[in-house]
């Protein structure tokens, strides 16, 4: 019998199977899903990290005032909510970074550059619009050297500027109704400002010269920073940087290491913590997609089993009418192959769902995957996945195909 | 009660079988289902088998179809040892020299009456155009042409068996065996099932090897094979009309 003929006898036995034989494959699909969310986890975690790594930077190390908050990975609401943090610590006028602690840090040999930030919320307004975005204050000298921002249009923030700001992508193109672009103007608190350039991200924020920011930012006291923005001169040894760094910083503030008034991150600390969290994520997920394919596969086996029983006397039938066992073999493991196929194609629907929800499910809109772009399916990963799951079916299919070649055709048509 | 056979226009011995055993192991017990069956059918010949249940007569047939192998003895298909062959030649053998009809019809029951008649073609990979054409015209034949797309459920037992009349006509098989093609029917129905193998056999020329009950049915046959206990205890021949 030629192939495609066999193909077509064997979608009709699937076609006219029994409902109790589709449930078998359930545990296919729930393998298959769990496979494709893996994968796509893997790959968009993988993205996210080079972005982080190539534009985020792994050299850079952030201070800031107060103890470390240990759930501030977890916690808070990202930059924003650690800023609104920082801004109430720094008004107890005890605990501040300043001037003394730029001067300290001058001292250590592994920084390359420092850098000084304030930020806050203000109100901007825009034609006849009016919005609440986060201000950032920089120290436009270094600010551009030290930024894991690009820009998509106009220009830095230059030494000389003032009544300047440069806007992220997002602010630019949708946070007012109309889009707002370079060089036009836009009021922050009661002073007017001019848009020199517009940043290749998806923030909302707007950054301007630090004294600029002293005089926008409401209760901010000038000459006291909410961070400190260092880049270390080699990224490969950043963790004696930030040693040398918490030292200079005790004797300096006079605190000792376990009591410590403020506190240092990495963005290479925080990845690794995210790679930790996806790691042992994902080392669930192939536990769970492990069992669930075996089930699966033995699923398969059971409807092949089942069917192959079922179809004794149409086996029988069709030996009499000429029926090779090679013919028999062909159509009931295309058979199998076809249940594995479908249990795949669900699956790949299912996994693609699973793995837009998975992030949100597992941190919340804050955690540390709610960045990931969820339902990111490579081609790469669906064909990998239909490929597990046609080979499962084939698979569990031989043994139940081979004994359906294999039956004598007067004890098949005997067979009720 | 004539034993010796009346040698037909051309003689020609389509079917042999050579001191044929079949003994069935039941557990302990063996079964002697047949016990040294010696016959020669003639091309061209309509054969009826009778005799009372239990005689032998279906595994008798199911040797003859090279659907099972008999314990002893040999059985040769136009003078070729069929225990000699492979599977494959086989599964060959029954798709294009052999025919089946059974009694309960045995048609695919997911499958239209065309795709029924279609199958055989199918496995000899007959090309589609032509398979087509083939079944279609078939299915004329028995007279069934506006049954074409009805499954199974959808047609009477007379027309279900005409449909499997058909799929063993379809390969245009020298050798057509029917075990009781009309058990599962009534009186009438049978008759008219018959006369269509009848007809099948005059103009068509085929050797028809028929299992029956019915002695009334017979009578159709050119030859009457009689078995008792697993032994052939009388062949006839009508004459000529
Ligand atoms: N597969 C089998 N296993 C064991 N015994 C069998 C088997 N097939 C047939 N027999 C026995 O062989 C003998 C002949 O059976 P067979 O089916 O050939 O009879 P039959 O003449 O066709 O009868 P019927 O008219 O009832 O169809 C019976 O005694 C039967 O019990
Ligand atoms: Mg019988």
């Amino acid at each position: 019998m030629k192939f495609y003929k066999s193909f077509k006898h064997a979608l009709n036995m699937v076609l006219h199977s029994k409902i109790r034989s589709w449930l078998t494959i359930l545990g296919i699909v729930i393998g298959v899903a769990a496979v494709v969310a893996i994968t796509s986890l893997g790959q968009s975690l993988q993205q996210d990290i080079n972005s982080q790594l190539g534009a985020l930077g792994g050299d850079l190390v952030t201070i800031r005032a107060g103890a470390s908050r240990a759930s501030g990975f977890f916690g808070g609401g990202g930059r924003e909510g650690q800023v609104g943090g920082i801004t109430s610590s720094a008004s107890k006028e005890e605990i501040v970074l300043d001037k003394t602690d730029v001067q300290a840090l001058r001292g250590v040999e592994d920084i390359k550059l420092i850098e000084t930030e304030i930020s806050g919320r203000a109100d901007v307004y825009y034609v006849a619009e009016k919005g609440s975005t986060t201000i950032t204050g920089v120290d436009q000298k270094v600010w551009f050297q030290i930024t894991t921002s690009k820009i998509k249009d106009g220009r830095m923030l230059g030494p000389a500027d003032t009544n300047v700001i440069v806007v992220g992508g997002r602010f630019a193109s949708s946070f007012f109704t109309t889009q707002v672009g370079i060089n036009q103007m836009v009021t922050i608190g009661s002073r007017l400002f001019r848009i020199v350039g517009i940043l290749d991200d998806e923030s909302s924020s707007i950054y301007m010269p630090i004294d600029s920011a002293y005089e926008t930012l409401e209760d901010k006291t000038k000459g006291v920073y909410d961070s400190i923005i260092i880049k270390v001169k080699n990224e490969d040894e950043l963790d004696t940087a930030v040693e040398h760094i918490n030292e200079k910083l005790r004797i300096s503030r006079h605190v000792t290491a376990a009591k410590p008034d403020f506190s240092l991150t990495s963005n290479k600390e925080r990845q690794q913590q995210r790679e930790q969290i996806t790691s042992s994520m994902t080392s669930f997920l192939t536990a769970i997609a492990a069992v669930a394919l075996l089930v699966g596969a033995v699923g398969i086996a059971n409807t092949m089993f089942t069917s192959v029983l079922e179809k004794t006397k149409e086996i029988g039938i069709m030996k009499a009418i000429g029926a090779r066992n090679a013919d028999i073999l062909a159509i009931f493991l295309l058979n199998a192959a076809l249940i594995g196929f479908i249990g795949g194609v669900l699956g790949i629907i299912f996994g693609i769902l699973l793995s837009g929800f998975l992030p949100s499910l597992m941190g919340g809109s804050a955690g540390p995957l709610s960045r990931l772009s969820g339902g990111v399916i490579s081609i790469q990963t669906v064909f990998i996945a239909l490929f597990i799951s046609i080979m499962i079916g084939v698979i569990s299919g031989v043994v139940p195909a081979y004994q359906a070649s294999r039956l004598r055709p007067v004890d098949a048509l005997r067979f009720e | 009660m004539a034993k010796a056979i009346k040698k037909p226009a051309q003689r020609q011995v389509l079917l042999h079988l050579e001191d044929v055993w079949k003994v069935y192991q039941m557990g302990e017990v063996e079964v002697a289902a047949l016990k040294g069956v010696t016959v020669e059918i003639q091309k061209g010949d309509f054969v009826a088998i009778i005799g009372a249940s239990g005689s032998g007569k279906s595994t008798m047939m199911n040797l003859i179809g090279c659907l099972d192998m008999p314990s002893k003895g040999k059985i040769f298909l136009k003078s070729q040892d069929i225990s000699q062959l492979t599977e494959s030649n086989l599964a060959s053998l029954r798709g294009i020299t052999i025919g089946f009809i059974f009694q309960q019809y045995n048609l695919i029951p997911t499958m239209t009456a065309f795709e029924n008649v279609l199958l055989p073609l199918e496995f000899q990979e007959m090309d589609d155009k032509a398979a087509h054409e083939r079944a279609r015209y078939i299915l004329d034949l028995v007279g069934l042409s506006d049954k074409t797309f009805h499954l199974p459920s959808q047609l009477s037992g007379g027309q279900q068996q005409r449909v499997s009349i058909a799929r063993s006509l379809v390969s245009d098989p020298e050798i057509i065996l029917a075990d009781e093609p009309t058990g599962a029917l009534d009186s009438v129905t049978g008759r008219e099932i018959l006369e269509t193998l009848h007809r099948l056999w005059k103009e068509e020329g085929k050797t028809i090897i028929m299992v029956t009950h019915d002695l009334n049915l017979a009578q159709y046959a050119h030859t009457t094979i009689e078995l008792k206990d697993g032994k052939i205890i009388n062949i006839s021949q009508r004459k000529e009309k």
